[in-house]
């Protein structure tokens, strides 16, 4: 018995070496793989040409500046929304949060809608004899993944601002700080580990991004490490994988250096936090002080994230690409092409086919995964865990030039939907197994004891009392891997073949060919099918949280299930 | 110097959690708002803070306005020093820092570097924490984690000083040594301070004054003689002195119990309890006998407390609480009749 179970362990570890580590290490074997022999000739060559340090230098440049914005506009997000007595917080909530509903070359090509060179926008600052503005630059990738990633500040300062007791701050006035300067010295102060996290989580995103810049920056030839990797990639040329390992291992470098230092800026500072949230307004203002900042919040997040998006749905009911928007123009020529479209519909039928593949493959791992961790373990769970948080914290475009050269070694998955899906699943199955263990623990054994005492038979039990217990938390980890593989795009745009394009690449592709109107058409579907998906999900969660239980959920807080994912992508990046 | 509290009420929504307290707390006075969770003690103080606003009324400072509903004179300006019962430390700062924290305001930009250092030292000696000066909270007990609280609130020394529970959270025997610390602070800094507090035994052995408050209305203020000796309302007695509230009918300066035979006479009882019909006696005012013309009851609990028996006796008008001497051994169930004890001068 004892024997078969060393086998068994021995046996899983070699599978998930064999799944997660082997593709990495092939990596790091062909970045170091030259004509003849092994050697550091790949990063030599790189380091020649000068578009490598402009790369890096650029992805540097872009991961701070639009970490910063991100940090900037979310804190400021976070402090109103947990310490001032607006109303309508809920609503400021939800705009803010669009940016982290819809993926992010979808918020890309809305404001290239907004800010078209001959767009609206662009003729307002004319006429104010402002310069016009092009998003096609580095100042347009650092403000589009800024806005992108400031959901990720909120989300991981808005709670600790909250948690942070009323007394301390009473202390300090009474020690004769004003308002202003005790929000300063002692909430900032308190809030730091909060926020520098939120910033890793955006830096990391930042780096991984790359939507963003493959949207705006390869048109205006700029290059960031992980468009440059792509174009190295897809390029040809006798050595041009083994460059573009060289370049993923060099992106993966600046990712863990960059997250290292920001964490170890956090660490230093101790806190304490009560239990319990405190939901009630610190700073009460006047009537039109508090008016003044409501409207100016909302004003503010419905231009960066609501605007752009009426405009690209405007845009997509016109004729010709860059016209003056007229009611001439008026067509539906755009979506009937999308609804009509042959490479459209199989995009979408590939999507939603990975999605739900990815999505019940990772419930049944994944959960396994949690429940033989939760049931004692053993080292080919622990080494699972730890692989595939590796994965999930790498690039992307890492990890999809990891698969090919992995997979491409097996017969019969290079070059179909099979590789997306073993890519998908490496990527994505530690969210499941964080949302399942964390539904595992939150059914204490006194429940399944008690349930067995009271005289239920285990069939019963696991009915009655464990799924119901389980569902909402596995369940919403489940929905965040499949809205994250419906929207998937960089990995199929390495790993995608001519007849198993995604959602995203067919988008990518409209982009890049100039069909501007069939990408904005086919981004608006995409936005609807995701609202009411997210609609939907609100409903369900609704009512699944009257029946699972789920008590210790603090009210009023949008967007609940995707904080909850935060945390597990938190504990993944560290 | 007075503070002046008059008429103050505040409600949150419909719920009033203080009515109508008006107050004068003279120069250097010790004051302690006693009462038990939600009589408005708590909103009190932080009114008298700055913390919250009131919703009428005002409070005053030597005749300068501190709070009203239309006005608030902001916290920081209000010259006061606060210790709460979370002790509120920042956990980032060692327990010097704590000390240093109220001089880094622009008012004592004028000190020297030196003088601030002499002062903080001196304070924090004077609480007993200077050999923990590079300590961090979480390194401290609870008991010094208070100090560094009150090192904290004096340092500037402020006219006023407000205490909510500081106590509380520390463990039996400490909040009795405590108490002694925190008297010393009163002499030293000579601050008029306002305490509050839901342990009678704290009030009575500290206060100059004390005010006892229920259902965010003051029920009696006075001295602590004034109010263990002769309270005024029911819930005074049974609050501070533990009374028993024997009910039965006045006639001029003689009590007749209304179950019983037995009759006493007044030994100063406040008229507002009079008119209730009430004669009030602490547990160790009554005596234990076989017979005689007194209460007659049943022992249905006794406790052995060392210096003295504390027994439950259940008599027609409801349980009384009698403190017997060692000596008085009576067994559960046993019938006694009750009597008054002799004052002993």
């Amino acid at each position: 018995m004892k024997k078969r179970n060393w086998f068994f362990q021995a046996a899983g570890c070699a599978a998930v070496a064999f799944v997660f580590l082997l593709p990495l290490f092939r990596l790091a074997l062909m970045s170091v793989t030259q004509t003849a022999g092994y050697g550091f000739g790949n990063y030599a060559e790189l380091f020649r040409e000068p578009r490598t340090l402009r790369a890096i230098g650029n992805t540097v440049a872009v991961a701070l500046a639009s970490t910063a914005l991100s940090a900037v506009l979310g804190v400021l997000l976070a402090f109103l929304v947990a310490y001032l007595n607006i109303k309508r917080k809920r609503l400021l909530e939800l705009l803010a949060l669009a940016p982290f509903i819809l993926p992010s070359y979808v918020v890309t090509i809305s404001w290239t809608s907004l800010l078209e060179q001959n767009g609206g926008a662009n003729r307002l600052l004319q006429l104010l004899h402002l310069p016009a503005v092009s998003l096609y630059s580095l100042g347009g990738i650092i403000f589009v993944l800024g806005l992108c990633n400031v959901p990720l500040v909120y989300l991981t300062t808005v709670d600790t601002l909250r948690k942070i007791p009323r007394e301390l701050e009473w202390a300090a006035r009474a020690s004769g700080c004003g308002r202003w300067e005790t929000l300063w010295r002692i909430d900032l102060v308190q809030a730091r580990p909060a926020i520098a996290g939120g910033c890793v989580l955006a830096f990391l995103a930042c780096i991984d991004n790359f939507a963003v810049p493959a949207f705006l920056g390869i048109p205006a030839s700029i290059p960031v490490l992980s468009t440059y990797i792509y174009e190295k990639a897809i390029g040809f040329g006798p050595d041009s994988f083994s460059l573009a390992a060289a370049l993923s291992v060099l992106l993966s470098v600046v990712a863990v250096s960059g997250s290292a230092a920001m964490s170890a800026f956090a660490r230093k500072t101790k806190r304490s936090e009560s239990i319990r949230p405190d939901f009630s307004a610190r700073i009460v203002l006047g009537r039109g002080a508090r008016r003044a900042v409501e409207w100016t919040g909302l004003a503010v997040f419905a231009v960066l994230d609501l605007v752009p998006l009426v405009t690209m749905t405007a845009a997509s009911f016109q004729d010709l690409y860059g016209r003056r928007f007229s009611a001439a123009n008026l067509t539906l020529r755009n979506y009937e092409f999308v609804f009509t479209s042959d490479g459209v519909i199989r995009a979408v039928g590939n999507s939603l086919f990975l999605a739900l593949i990815t999505c019940a493959a990772c419930i049944v791992a994944g959960t396994a995964a949690a429940y033989g961790k939760s049931h004692g373990g053993g080292a080919h769970i622990r080494l699972l865990e730890s692989c595939a948080s590796l994965t999930y914290a790498i690039p992307g475009i890492v990890l999809a030039l990891a698969m090919i050269f992995h997979w491409s070694m097996i017969p019969g998955i290079y070059g179909s939907l099979r590789i997306l899906v073993v890519a998908y699943i490496t990527r994505y199955l530690i969210v499941q197994i964080k949302g399942s263990s964390a539904a595992m623990l939150s059914v204490h054994p006194a429940l399944e004891e008690a349930a067995r005492v009271s005289g239920s038979g285990k069939a019963r039990m696991w009915q009655r009392i464990l799924i119901p217990l389980l569902f909402r938390q596995t369940i919403s980890s489940s929905l965040l891997i499949f809205v994250s593989s419906l929207t998937e795009m960089t990995l199929s745009s390495i790993l995608a073949a001519a007849g198993t394009k995604t959602i995203g690449l067919t988008i990518f592709d409209f982009q890049q060919s100039g069909d501007y109107n069939l990408a904005y058409a086919f981004s608006v579907v995409i936005v609807v099918l995701i609202l009411c998906g997210y609609g939907l999900v609100q409903c369900v969660g609704g009512a699944g949280r009257k029946k699972g239980g789920a008590a210790q959920r603090s009210p009023g807080e949008a967007g609940s299930y995707r904080s909850e994912t935060l945390k597990k992508m938190e504990e993944t990046a560290s | 110097m007075s503070l002046k509290i008059s008429h103050l009420s505040k409600e949150y929504g419909k719920t009033a959690a203080l009515s109508d307290v008006s107050l004068e707390i003279g120069d250097g006075e010790f004051l302690c708002i006693l009462g038990p969770s939600g009589c408005g003690k708590t909103t009190l103080l932080r009114l008298v803070g700055g913390f919250e606003h009131p919703s009428g009324g005002s409070i005053l400072l030597n005749g300068a306005l501190y709070s009203s509903p239309d006005y608030s004179l902001p916290v920081e300006r209000r010259n006061l020093g606060m210790v709460f019962q979370s002790f509120a430390l920042w956990p980032n700062m060692t327990v010097r820092q704590h000390a240093e924290f109220p001089l880094l305001r622009r008012k004592y930009a004028p000190m020297d570097a030196a003088e601030k250092r002499r002062l903080v030292d001196r304070t924090l000696s004077g609480v007993g924490l200077l050999a923990l000066s590079d300590r961090y909270p979480d390194e401290l007990s609870g008991g010094q984690k208070q100090r560094v609280a009150l090192a904290r609130a004096i340092i500037t020394k402020p006219k006023i000083l407000l205490m909510d529970e500081p106590l509380s959270a520390l463990d039996a025997e400490l909040k009795i040594s405590m108490r002694k610390e925190i008297q010393d602070i009163h002499r030293m800094t000579r601050a008029t301070i306002l305490y509050v507090t839901h342990d009678q035994s704290e009030a009575l052995a500290m206060a100059d004054r004390m005010m006892i408050m229920k259902d965010g209305k003051v029920e009696q203020a006075g001295t602590p003689q004034e109010i263990f000796l002769h309270p005024k309302t029911p819930f005074a007695a049974t609050f501070v002195g533990k009374y028993n509230l024997i009910r039965g009918t006045w006639e001029r300066d003689t009590f007749y119990e209304e179950n019983s035979l037995a009759c006493w006479k007044d030994r100063g009882i406040r008229p507002e309890l009079k008119k209730l019909g009430i004669f009030p006696l602490r547990p160790d005012q009554l005596a234990i006998a076989k017979k005689g013309n007194g209460i007659p009851g049943k022992i249905i609990n006794r406790q052995y407390c060392g210096r003295e028996i504390h027994y439950s006796v259940e008599s027609s008008g409801g349980l009384i609480t009698v403190y017997a001497p060692l000596n008085q051994n009576y067994a559960l169930d046993e019938t006694v009749v009750l009597t008054e004890r002799e004052e002993t001068v």
